[in-house]
Order: C-alpha cells, then structure tokens, then sequence
C-alpha cells in the first residue's frame, strides 16, 4: 500500500471521495490497531493464554484418558507436594537439622531485610509497600531455604541449584566478560579480530556447546586426560559428586554466555565520550584512576541492565545440564526446567506446571527486584 | 591573585603531522612568548586542532619538537608537561558534583582532602562559581559549566593553558560576555595561553598575536592591529573582518589597477597579468555615478543600525561599501564606488601572495 | 594552602607508574602490552578449543575416539569421513535429489494446507533421509519465522514509538477474567473451546463498550511496551504443555506452521526491544513532513523508516535467525516426526545403547554450527558500529 498525493486530499476529485480512498481513509484512521494488533494477538494466544492455562494444569490432577486428558480439580496440592510433600527433597533440598550457624544468618538476614522495610516504610506510597513486602518475603523465604540446606551441611535442591546457576554464574560471566571488556578497549591491534572471535560462542546451539562440553570433560576420553594424570588426579570424575557437576557446569555456561557481557561491556565502554578520558589524561590520571573514576561510573548503567538480561536467560538453563550429566548426580545438577521435564515425562503434568510456575514467580520477584532496587536506580542517575 | 612564578615559553619546532596520507600540519613553527595569549585562527581542517593536541601530547607528530619553556616535550606525557587543557565540549563528568570536577586535578594526585577544599574554593570564586559546588553539570547552564571546566584548568596553575574553542557551544550573546572575561582572567593571571578558535572576532578580541593557519601552513603570526591592517596574504585577508574584504579581479601594471574599464591608482608598483584588488567595506565610499573610481549598480541594501551595507554589482565582482545610516540608495540605483589608493591591497591572484 | 602545588615529576614515580605507564597515549607499555595480549590469546584459546575438538573428533573413527585423547590429525589418528559418511549418504534417499524433491513437497503441503477448507488434496507423505529433512526444515522455519517475526515486531515498536495508545485498565481485566473462564469452561465441561472462545470474544467487545466508558484509569505506551518486552521473562516450560494440548486440539500439532508461529512469538520481545530504540532515535521530522504531504502511516513506515533503519533491521534481523536455528525446548515438544529440526537430531545422537557416538553427533554438530558461525561474524560487524548499543543504554 503505497501513498498517493493526489489521493488522499479530501475534495481533490470534482466527484467528492471515492469508496477506495474511504476505505483508505478509515485503515489509516485505524492504522494504530493494525499496527499493533499482530503483536498484541500473538502474545495473548501464545503467550498469556498458556500460562493462565498451565495455572489450571497446577491446580489439577491431570490424566491421560482415551480421548485427550482429563482434569481433576485438587486445589494447591501440587504446591504442597514440592514443599513439604513428598517432592520436597528434590525441590528444596534436605532442611533439617538447622545448624547454629545456619540459624545466627538466617537471624541476620531478617533482621536486613525488616530493616530495609522499615527505612522505606515512611517515604514509598502503598503500592511500592506491597512491592517490597513481596521481595522481602521471597528474601527471608530464600535466606531460610538456604540456612536450612546448604549452610547447615545439607543437600540443596532443584530451588537453589536454580539460584546457584544464575547467582555465582552471572557474577563470574559479568566479572570475566567485562575484564575481557576492558582489556579489548585498549589500544590493542586486531581488536575487530577479537571482537569476533569472542563472539561465536554466543550463537552456538546450546545443545552443540553441551555436547562439546561432555566430550571435553570426559575425564577418560577427553583432552584433559594427561593434564588431569599430570596432577595425580586420574581417578576423579567430575561427575560423581554435586558441587564439582554444578561448578563444572557453571563453566560450561559461561563459556558461551561470557560473549554477550563482553559485546555490550565493550560496546559501553567504547561510548565514554573520548573527551571525558583525554582531559583525565591531561590532568595526570593513571589509567586504573581514570578507570574507576571516569570510565566505569559513566558505564554503570549499561552494566546493570546487561546484568538483568543475563539473569533473566540464566533461570532457564536447561540444555547443559540435561546434556552433561542428565541432572546427575541424583539430581543435584537439576534446574528447575529440567526438573519440570523430567516430571512431564513421568506423566504428572499437574506437578509439571506447578514447578514451572515456581519458577516463574521465582524469575519475575527476583528479576523485578533486581529491577526496581538496582537498575531503574542507574538509570534514573544518569539521566538529565 | 599574584602572579604565576611558572608561566612558560611555547615553541614549535617544524612540527608535521600527517594521518595516513593526509597532511595536517606542515613544516609549523612558531614562538609563544611567556605570558603571552596566542590564538591559532583557523577554518576546519586547518590543522589548529592538531597543532593544539601535538602540544598537549594527545597527539604526536610525525617529526618535528615541541618545546616548554627550555624542556623538549615531543615524547612527553601530557601530565608531565605542566599544563592544562579546556576542551570544546567542556569534558566535565557528569556523575561527580561540581566542586569534584574542578577538584579533580587534585584527587588524581592524592591530595589531602582539607587542603583540596581551600584550593577548590578558591578557584571557584575566580570564575565566581562558589555557589554552585554541590551542583552537577546537568544542572548547569552552558556559561555555568564552561566556568567550571575554565576553573578545573587554573586550579593547577599549569605553566600554559591550552583552549580548543571554549566559547563556540555558546549562543552569541554569552559568548561575548565570556570572551571578556577569559581576557581578564588572564591577564590577571599572566598564565601564557594558546587558545583555538575558528571565530576572527575572538582572536582580535582576545589575542595578544594571532597565528592565521590555513591547510597546515602559517599564513601570518601577528598582533591583531597589523593582521587586520597588513595582511601578508589573501586569505588572511579575507578571513579577517567583517563584512569580509571586498575582492575586485583586475590587472596591475605600473602603478594602476585595470579593472574592467577602470583605472585604479595604486602605492605599489608592479606587472601582474592576473592581480586582485582587496578594500575594505568601511574604507570606500558610495558617491554619484560619475564621481567615484568606478561605477556600478546596487544590489541591496542592508541597514546595520549605525551604518548601512551598501552591495554594489560591477562587473563579476561584488563590492559592500558602509555608508551612512541615513543613505537613500535603492535596488538598480546607478552609484559610483570610490576605492582610495592608501587602503587598496593588491594581492598576485595565483599565488596570493601581497605585494608590496 | 596555596602553596599546593600539583605538577608531576617523572623521576618521582612509584613502581606500578614505572612498569604500567604508557609511553604516549595511544600506546600501552611494554609490561601492559604482554599481559593484556596474553590475557587475550589465552581466552581466544579458550574459545576455539572446544570448536576445534568438536571439529577434528568428526573426523574420527570409534577407535580414534575410545582410545584417548588424540588432539592432532595425521600425527596422533588417521581422519576418516566415516562419520560424515554414515550421517548424511547412508541412510536410503539421501542425495541432492531428495532436497530437491523435499522443497517440493513443502511447497505443495503448504498449498495444501492453506486450501484444504475448500478442496480436499492428499498430502504427499516425503521420502527423504531424516538428517535433510532436519536440515530443510530448520531451514525453512528459521527464515520464514525471523521474516514475520521481524515484520510483526517492527510494525508494533514502530506503532509503540509512534502513536499513542491508552487501553483502560479495567478492559484488560475483564479479558483476563473472560480468558479464565473460557479455560475453565472448555476444561471442566463438555463445550467445545471455539464455542466458548467465540462466545468469550463477543461478550469481551459488548462489555468493552458498554461498561468500559467508564472505566478512568489508563496504562500508556511505556507499560504495552513494558510488558511486550517482560514476556522474555517467561521461561518456556511455562507454556509448552498448555501449548502442546492447544495444537493438538487445532490439529498443528506436527506442522511446520505450529513451530514458525511460536518461535515468531518467542522471539518478538527482542525484536520490539531494540527496533523501537531505533524508531524512537528517529527525528520525526522527516515523518511529519510526510504527513503533511499526504502520505498514509502504512506509507510512512514502509518509504522512510524502514530504509532508514536497514542497519538495525539487518542486524536484528541476524540475531534473531540465529535464536530461531538453536530453538530446542519447543521443538522437542511440539514437533515429533514430520517437522523435526536439527537440534532434535543432534540430541537424537545422545542415545545409543552403545553409548553416545561421539564421532557421528560431532558431524551433526559442525553442520548445525557452521551457518551460525557465519551468521556471527556478520552480525559482530554491525555490532561493531554500535548498532545494537542504544537497546541496552536505554
């Protein structure tokens, strides 16, 4: 549909407007909703209307029949199962005995976190209240979960093996992948060369890069079988025990997530006006002082928000870990995605969509903290 | 504020600098006497930019040296070479507070925090800037902040100032204001500063010398009095003044002008086949058509205020005469031009060089 | 205190200023110079290494592979195009031809499908080696999928930047509350879901009308886009079982259509995200001088926003090709025999009673790897000129 001049001037044409330029008239009156509609219909077919559809499989005791499945309403008893059912060793890890220690930091994080409460009690509005009551309480809810498990000597579960994944893995991407950053921004020769280079890993299939990984981590077959002799340690599979599967793991995903912190921590950081460094020079700032106090404040912003998009990827691994170690050993390695598959498989749909709506409220209460606290506050900083 | 004890020479010393093929600078030299307020007067790509950089040591040239005072600094580190630099965007960062801009310098050399805050002050209240300091520079208008980035330089007291077109992110109004202010400034402070600038109303204004630079080349380094009275050649000529120099293609022989049916006199004396006669504005007059050394039709009329600008078409060239505010003339009127002998420039057209 | 004078002193410098001081700027010293290269030769062989080891063990037989690592080919094992061999021309009906032949077929059950309401043709079923069909169909979907994906999503960020929307809040309660009971309706009772669907719609418009005039409060274009750019927070198995029940129910279950419409709909956040950075940069100038010329808004962002967007139309464009060819999850799902793609037969290759042939699924791998490798280092070019940046800023 191109746009005709002559056409579209009412009272151009001694007749008066045809029916063509009326029909014409009324889709450019209404070209907003055209616009927009595709969109917006798409999403709510396959987006909002699934998940308000998985809400009844979680409320639900589905079966299959001869015909299609049948639904039995049970209320929040798929819930109940993951928490204190009998699911609740896979989902949360073993919590009890509660240590000293782990009692005196679960002390600490309640009282952080009514405190924090308390200082924003006086200057937010109600629905910024009811915001921060719904992250204080998830706080205080994971701060027991992880005093209960991991700090008293137990087993963590799906939960907080989750949490581990995106925690500790989005802190070392973000720490490697910005050194990178910086490192690439100096005057270096090639930097195009690197800037590809650093960025294939990114767009590997997930699946390929698991793939790669296992045959690589293959403490017999793969290429760090004479290192690993080398060091006295032919014995060791990384796979037998939970906390070295996690951190190899870990690993594995950096490698291919590194590159997107490096791509936008470099192109950030390329984006300091060069006046802002020069005058630093002139003024006899070394390059580590004009680091910390020109370059990396006006960089701050950028950071955050590439931090939030990580995250927000991070809580849906579920490629490697089924690759490597099929969320072995027992299921220590096991994301809640893939702990939600391997559910599905075994015919429960009800618990299926129960945990992965867990983890969806787990993703929006973290992601949108993190949002609200720490990114919308950048932001509103840098901006006049 | 006393005297600084450290103000120092500049020198350049055949300084080239080439970016790839590109000449920028070519063969430059030039003295800045101590103290001395040098403007490097150029259009874009002239190379002044460059030279300003090459000095700073942002940049390095490709030979040449760059002396301060009697220390050779071509190889030098800007930080050491005891100087300070305003930047046409002002550079100030924007997440710290204006008293943390101007205290910069001082932060970066680890200077206790009591004795930054006496010095921050008091370069504050030069640029009468002492209210503003809990301030950001998106707070700040632009006069504001280039006082800020001007009090961030002094606060040093660097041996040379460099400026690179401070004043051409103000409107026109502020500039003026500001222009007399940074002359006062220094020469109060006698601090020897060289300041770039594309503007030929800052370096007359403002300079002591001027340093005219046309594609990497020095055209003419004098005090503003003779840049504007005796240009060495025709581009310094026309870009001094304004309304710019009044350019009339002829021929000299002896001691005439000849231009299209003119005949002009002139005070110097020579044979050049393609000669170009320069007058300016104010130096000629409008008269009856048969009075006046040549004659031709007006174009237009502009009323300035206290005077008029008078364009007269002769021949292929142009002319604009000032003349009275009261002046009559109107479109296609016949006027007589008359172009004094004592004030007509006569410039060799190929080369452009003055004669004399 | 105004004795303070700041100059620095080149023989006064402690050792760190010695050792890491650069000799001009512009330069790194010497010392800066090898520990930056190293760092950086270092992690470049960190990213190669698993690609190279991937590379080399496709070319290598089960022998090769079992008895250790051998990381050199003509030194340490013979490569062989064993792997190459068994995955792509032993199976029956895997040649050129076939390819050809499957393209056809595509071409013809789409006509199929699209006019099946009104004439009843036979869909051929293809004979054609499973691994080229992956690979067509990867093909297919990926391409078709980015194209309306990209289309859909710039239309809408063009719109989001452009003209001003203000739904009523209390109008999109009511579709979620009518959303509900259409899902409770077709789940707990006997009537079909069009009906109750159909039924839902139109009593959605009338209460819209008649007692959504009253309704006050407004959201703006800031939260539609909000919320078009928060559904990547939903992690996909959120949606794939309702979503497996829905296709089944409209019988798309194993057709290339279902897999195009969603991975559009996976992906639309991303590209609503960065083209209305771009759309918003615009100057509206130039669109508002078209408007006073007369021109329509489908004319407007067809003739002069999207030519001036070609940068970031390209590169968003190679982003989300790229995420389309990786797509696993839903594939896994929704796709069991005619539209598998080739993630599901690299993850095919994970199960063998022998345990995994590492050699056959690297050859799988390396070709599901190539186009992307390509496809990144066009799209690192554009990145280079900070095309993307204005998205993560903002």
């Amino acid at each position: 549909m191109s746009y005709n001049i002559k056409n579209s001037q009412p009272g151009n044409s001694p007749a008066g407007i045809s029916s063509g330029d009326k029909w014409r008239e009324w889709c450019d009156r209404h070209a907003g909703s055209f616009f927009i509609a595709p969109a917006v219909t798409l999403i709510l077919i396959f987006a909002i209307f699934p998940t308000i559809y998985s809400m009844v499989f979680a409320l639900s005791r589905v079966r299959f029949t001869g015909d299609g499945l049948q639904f039995r309403y049970v209320g929040f008893r798929n819930f109940e199962k993951q928490f204190f059912g009998s699911s609740e060793m896979h989902f949360l890890g073993r919590t009890e005995p509660v240590s000293i220690l782990g009692m005196i930091i679960f002390a600490v994080i309640v009282v952080a976190v009514f405190w924090w409460l308390y200082r924003s009690w006086k200057t937010a509005s109600w629905v910024r209240m009811l915001g921060r009551s719904i992250s204080a309480a998830m706080a205080i809810f994971l701060g027991w979960i992880l005093c209960a498990s991991l700090l008293s000597g137990n087993s963590i579960g799906t939960l907080y093996t989750t949490l581990f994944y995106v925690l500790f893995g989005c802190a070392v991407q973000f720490a490697i992948g910005t050194g990178l950053a910086f490192l690439c921004s100096q005057p270096i020769r090639g930097k195009n060369f690197f800037r590809v280079l650093f960025f294939i890993p990114l767009m590997v299939t997930p699946l390929g890069v698991g793939f790669a990984m296992r045959m690589i981590a293959d403490v017999t077959k793969g290429p760090f079988e004479p290192i690993l002799g080398l060091l006295g340690l032919q014995d060791w599979v990384w796979s037998a025990s939970p906390w070295s599967a996690r951190f190899v793991m870990v690993i594995c995903d950096s490698w291919q997530w590194i590159p997107f912190i490096f791509i936008c921590m470099l192109a950030a950081l390329e984006n300091v006006p060069r006046d802002h460094v020069e005058a630093a020079q002139v003024d006899g700032a070394s390059s580590f002082q004009i680091f910390r106090e020109v370059t990396w404040p006006q960089v701050v912003p950028v950071a955050v928000t590439v931090l939030l998009i990580r995250a927000i990827e991070a809580f849906k691994i579920m490629d490697l870990p089924n690759i490597m170690t099929g969320g072995g050993p027992g299921s220590s390695t096991e994301s809640m995605t893939l702990h939600s598959v391997y559910i599905w498989r075994a015919n429960d749909l009800g618990s299926s969509a129960a945990i992965a709506y867990l983890l969806l409220i787990l993703t929006v209460v973290v992601c949108a903290s993190f949002f609200n606290y720490v990114v919308l506050g950048q932001i509103r900083k840098a901006r006049t | 504020m006393t005297d600084n004890p450290t103000k120092a020479s500049v020198r350049f010393d055949g300084v080239q600098k080439s970016f790839g093929t590109v000449k920028v600078l070519e063969k430059f030299n030039l003295e800045v006497q101590p103290g001395e307020f040098l403007v490097l007067l150029g259009a874009s790509g002239s190379g002044k930019t460059t030279a300003l950089r090459i000095l700073s040591g942002l940049d390095t040239p490709s030979a040449g040296q760059v002396y301060i005072g009697e220390r050779d600094v071509t190889q030098v580190l800007p930080k050491y070479r005891d100087i300070s630099m305003v930047f046409q965007s002002y550079a100030l960062y924007p997440h710290k507070t204006v008293a943390e801009n101007i205290g910069f310098p001082l932060k970066v050399k680890k200077i206790p925090k009591a004795a930054m805050e006496a010095d921050i002050l008091d370069a504050a209240k030069q640029v009468q800037l002492e209210a503003l300091l809990d301030r950001y520079p998106r707070e700040l208008s632009g006069g504001q902040r280039q006082r800020v980035a001007l009090a961030r330089a002094i606060i040093r007291r660097p041996s040379v100032f460099l400026m690179d077109e401070p004043l051409s992110n103000l409107d026109a109004k502020l500039r003026g204001h500001m222009r007399a202010e940074l002359k006062h400034m220094q020469a109060t402070l006698g601090i020897t500063t060289i300041y770039v600038t594309h503007d030929q109303i800052e370096a007359m204004t403002l300079a002591h010398r001027v340093a005219v630079l046309e594609k990497g080349v020095l055209q003419q380094l004098a005090p503003p009095s003779e840049i504007y009275n005796n240009p060495a050649n025709l581009f310094v000529a026309q870009f001094i003044g304004s309304p710019a120099m009044n350019v009339i293609h002829g021929s000299l022989e002896g001691a005439s002008f000849l231009t299209n049916g003119a005949k002009v006199k002139t005070k110097v004396k020579g044979q050049i086949p393609k000669a170009v006669a320069g007058v300016r504005p104010e130096d000629c007059d409008v008269t009856n058509p048969g009075k006046g050394s040549i004659r031709g039709q007006i174009f237009t009329t502009e009323l300035i205020g206290d005077h008029t600008l008078v364009t007269v078409n002769w021949g292929n060239d142009q002319i604009v005469v000032k003349a009275h505010k009261d002046f009559d003339g109107k479109q296609g009127d016949a006027v007589g031009v008359q172009l004094p002998a004592d004030n007509l420039y006569i410039f060799n057209e190929t080369s452009g060089e003055r004669i004399r | 205190m105004k004795d303070v004078i700041v100059k620095f002193d080149p023989q006064n410098r402690s050792l760190m200023e010695r050792l890491f001081e650069p000799p001009a700027i512009g330069k790194m010293a010497p010392f800066t110079k090898v520990a930056v290269y190293s760092f950086l030769a270092i992690w470049s062989f960190f990213v190669l290494f698993p690609i190279y080891w991937v590379v080399i063990t496709s070319f290598k037989d089960a022998a090769a592979v079992n008895q250790g690592p051998n990381f050199i080919p003509f030194i340490d094992f013979q490569p062989t195009l064993d792997a190459w061999r068994i995955n792509f021309t032993a199976d029956p009906y895997c040649d050129i031809a076939s390819i050809a032949r499957q393209i056809y077929l595509l071409a013809h059950n789409s006509v199929v499908f699209v006019l099946s309401p009104f004439v009843s043709l036979q869909p051929m079923e293809p004979q054609i080696c499973k691994i080229y069909l992956a690979f067509t169909n990867s093909v297919v979907i990926s391409i078709i999928s980015t194209i309306f994906c990209v289309a859909v999503g710039s239309m809408a960020a063009y719109a989001l930047a452009r003209i001003q929307y203000k739904p009523k809040f209390g109008n999109i309660m009511i579709f979620v509350l009518l959303i509900l009971v259409v899902i409770l309706i077709s789940t707990y009772s006997g009537i079909p879901w069009w009906m109750s669907s159909a039924v839902a719609l139109a009593l959605f418009f009338f209460l819209a009308r008649s007692i959504g005039r009253h309704f006050k409060m407004s959201l703006g274009n800031g939260d539609i886009l909000f919320w078009m750019i928060s559904q990547r927070i939903l992690p996909p198995i959120v949606v794939v079982v309702p979503l497996y029940v829905m296709f089944q129910a409209v019988g798309l279950l194993d057709t290339h259509l279902a897999l195009i419409l969603l991975y559009a709909v996976a992906n639309l956040p991303i590209v609503v995200w960065l083209m209305h950075d771009f759309f918003a940069n615009l100057p509206i100038e130039l669109e508002e001088s078209a408007q006073l010329d007369g021109a329509t808004r489908f004319g407007i962002f067809w003739e002069i926003v999207m030519p001036l967007t070609r940068p970031g139309l390209a590169a968003t464009t190679l982003l989300i090709l790229v995420l389309n060819w990786n797509e696993y999850l839903f594939a896994v799902f929704l796709a069991t025999v005619k539209v598998q793609t080739m993630p599901i037969m690299v993850a095919a290759k994970n199960t063998g009673e022998k345990g995994v042939l590492w050699w056959e699924m690297c050859a799988v791998t390396v070709v599901m790897i190539i186009p992307v490798i390509i496809m990144s280092v066009l799209l690192t070019r554009f990145i280079s000129k900070g095309v993307l940046l204005g998205a993560v800023k903002g």
